[in-house]
């Protein structure tokens, strides 16, 4: 069921604004809605909200067999779930563009760019390593759900602690979190996903972070994913306005410049939860 | 026999209430026992697929989604019986040719941590009962006859006790279950109702189950305490009211406009 599409006066509206480098919530072009992260009481559960949109992320381990073509990795599998809470268009048991879209790409950030050390992951070679879940649950939907999630789903690994594991020749021993603290996931990188907004008007600038009229209004998208230490992950962009190389190399710097502030505050909160856990060594 | 929290077997965990206020939908909320948690959403009178519609009233659709693992048996059971027992409370007939949609995410795993599972999963289908209600409540645009409000009530084994809101703390249980009470209001005088309940024991007769409805009855009243109390913070910016049990020591505004109470 797809909602009405903007109005005539509200586009007209926009991109007006746009041209006079005005947003209607009063961002700057080029200023990221600030993210708020709340942490639960497990280890690997926590909701990030970037403006309206928000993102929940829970991660769980569990020990499997592997697969025996890979048998010294560990798996990692992200699953998103939208459900009509995020909004009335997004039908249970049918995914749509968007979904697929956004689906790829966390695929593409957080797998497949190798943010988590698998080879870590594995317990005993061939028999036993950890299977890393992580779940989204996409809350509230009021644009740029990709960067949110991106978001939530770093940190909720980076949140999480797996139960310590024991290997003596072929014995493996699982103690309890009451027995010996559980050991954080070995992270490589922290990557962040950035998305700008274009516009079928040329004259309108790029803005970062779109709100949901922005989004739907934008004639095109890109997504950059890399991390503080300037890495490049992913860029994606799919279809819309052809640009220029100057401006993709603009964007990319603004991306950067972006990442490190993100990544400062995401761990100055990590820190913040960490010293607030009662975390008692014997 | 010492409970978690050092409650009475009447005593439930302490409850939080939250207006989420998520972007899309038209009412939301999130409900706790203490650490289990639920956050419903309710969009309606909204359109309707024509396979669904129903010419002489709204079509209720209820969603269960669990924290992990896509929604499987469980949810899809849960899902049909949170569907049951809301629609005598809603007035389905005055919007027909709609869909209210009510979506509801728990936000801890069934089963999760030590004890018995069961315990959990009454107490996240009383939470997911109760924010459902409150997401209603926060909408506010589909006409109610009553409030909703569920508890989970428990039978130690060890003490052959009935205690209400059970958790890890309590053991093992031989009976167990979530009731459910309508509860409707005429001026001061407030009646409840039993409209569904999953009580299942494994020994003693029936008055085992009339107990354990009386108590459970006793409980919801104290729900139907705090939503009352938290329908008057409604809208108003605080991020999380958390409403003690007893009616004595709850703590809400003073300051509340008149013209936003509502009448439940």
């Amino acid at each position: 069921m797809r909602p009405p599409s903007p109005s005539i006066p509200e586009k007209d509206f926009l991109y007006t604004s746009l041209k006079e480098s005005l947003r209607l919530d009063g961002r700057l072009p080029m200023e990221l809605r600030t993210p708020t992260l709340t942490f639960g009481d497990d280890l690997g559960w926590v909701e990030c909200s970037l403006g309206k949109t928000r993102v929940l992320a829970q991660v769980e381990g569990k020990m499997v067999k592997p697969p025996p073509e890979r048998p010294y990795e560990g798996i990692i599998t992200i699953h998103p779930e939208i459900s009509p809470m995020a909004s009335s268009e997004y039908e249970p048991g049918r995914p749509s563009d968007e979904e697929v879209t956004i689906t790829r790409m966390l695929d593409k950030v957080l797998k497949r760019s190798d943010a988590v050390d698998k080879e870590s992951l594995c317990i005993l070679a061939g028999q036993r390593v950890w299977h890393i879940r992580l779940t989204l649950h996409f809350l509230a939907v009021a644009g740029n759900m990709l960067d949110c999630a991106c978001l939530a789903g770093i940190v909720a690994l980076k949140h999480f602690r797996r139960p310590d594991v024991e290997v003596i020749g072929d014995e493996v021993t699982v103690h309890e979190p009451t027995e010996r603290a559980p050991i954080p996931l070995a992270i490589h990188h922290t990557p962040f996903c950035f998305t700008f907004a274009f516009f079928p008007d040329s004259t309108i600038p790029p803005v970062l972070d779109p709100s949901q009229l922005e989004q739907r209004l934008s004639a095109g998208l890109i997504s950059i994913a890399l991390n503080a230490q300037r890495e490049l992950c992913v860029l994606q962009k799919l279809g819309g306005v052809p640009l220029e190389p100057d401006e993709v190399l603009k964007i990319v710097a603004i991306a950067v410049q972006k990442a490190k502030e993100l990544n400062s505050i995401v761990d100055a909160r990590l820190r913040e939860d960490w010293e607030g856990r009662h975390v008692e060594v014997r | 026999m010492s409970r978690s929290y050092g409650r009475q077997p009447h005593e439930l965990r302490a409850i939080q209430i939250t207006f989420d206020g998520l972007a899309r939908v038209d009412g939301s909320a999130r409900f706790s026992f203490g650490p289990i948690s639920a956050l419903s959403s309710v969009s309606g009178p909204i359109e309707v697929r024509l396979a669904s519609e129903n010419a002489s009233q709204a079509t209720l659709e209820v969603l269960v989604r669990p924290l992990s693992n896509v929604p499987a048996t469980e949810a899809k059971a849960l899902a049909a019986t949170v569907r049951g027992l809301l629609t005598p409370s809603l007035i389905l007939a005055s919007n027909p040719r709609t869909l209210v949609q009510i979506v509801a995410q728990a936000l801890v795993s069934l089963g999760s941590g030590p004890g018995p599972k069961s315990a959990n999963a009454n107490a996240v289908t009383a939470a997911v009962v109760n924010a459902s209600t409150l997401a209603l409540l926060n909408a506010g645009s589909i006409p109610m006859r009553g409030v909703t409000c569920a508890v989970a009530v428990g039978r130690r084994k060890d003490t052959g006790a009935l205690v209400v809101d059970p958790d890890e703390g309590d053991g093992v249980l031989d009976a167990d279950g979530c009731f459910a009470f309508m509860f409707t209001r005429n001026g001061q005088d407030v009646q409840a109702r039993c409209v569904w309940t999953n009580w299942k024991q494994s020994a003693g007769g029936e008055s085992v189950l009339s107990e354990a409805r009386e108590l459970a009855s006793r409980a919801a009243g104290n729900v139907y305490d705090a939503i009352h109390a938290s329908v008057e913070v409604m809208g108003k910016a605080k991020p999380g009211a958390v409403f003690p049990v007893h009616k004595e020591d709850a703590t809400v505004e003073e300051e509340v406009n008149d013209n936003d109470k509502m009448e439940i």
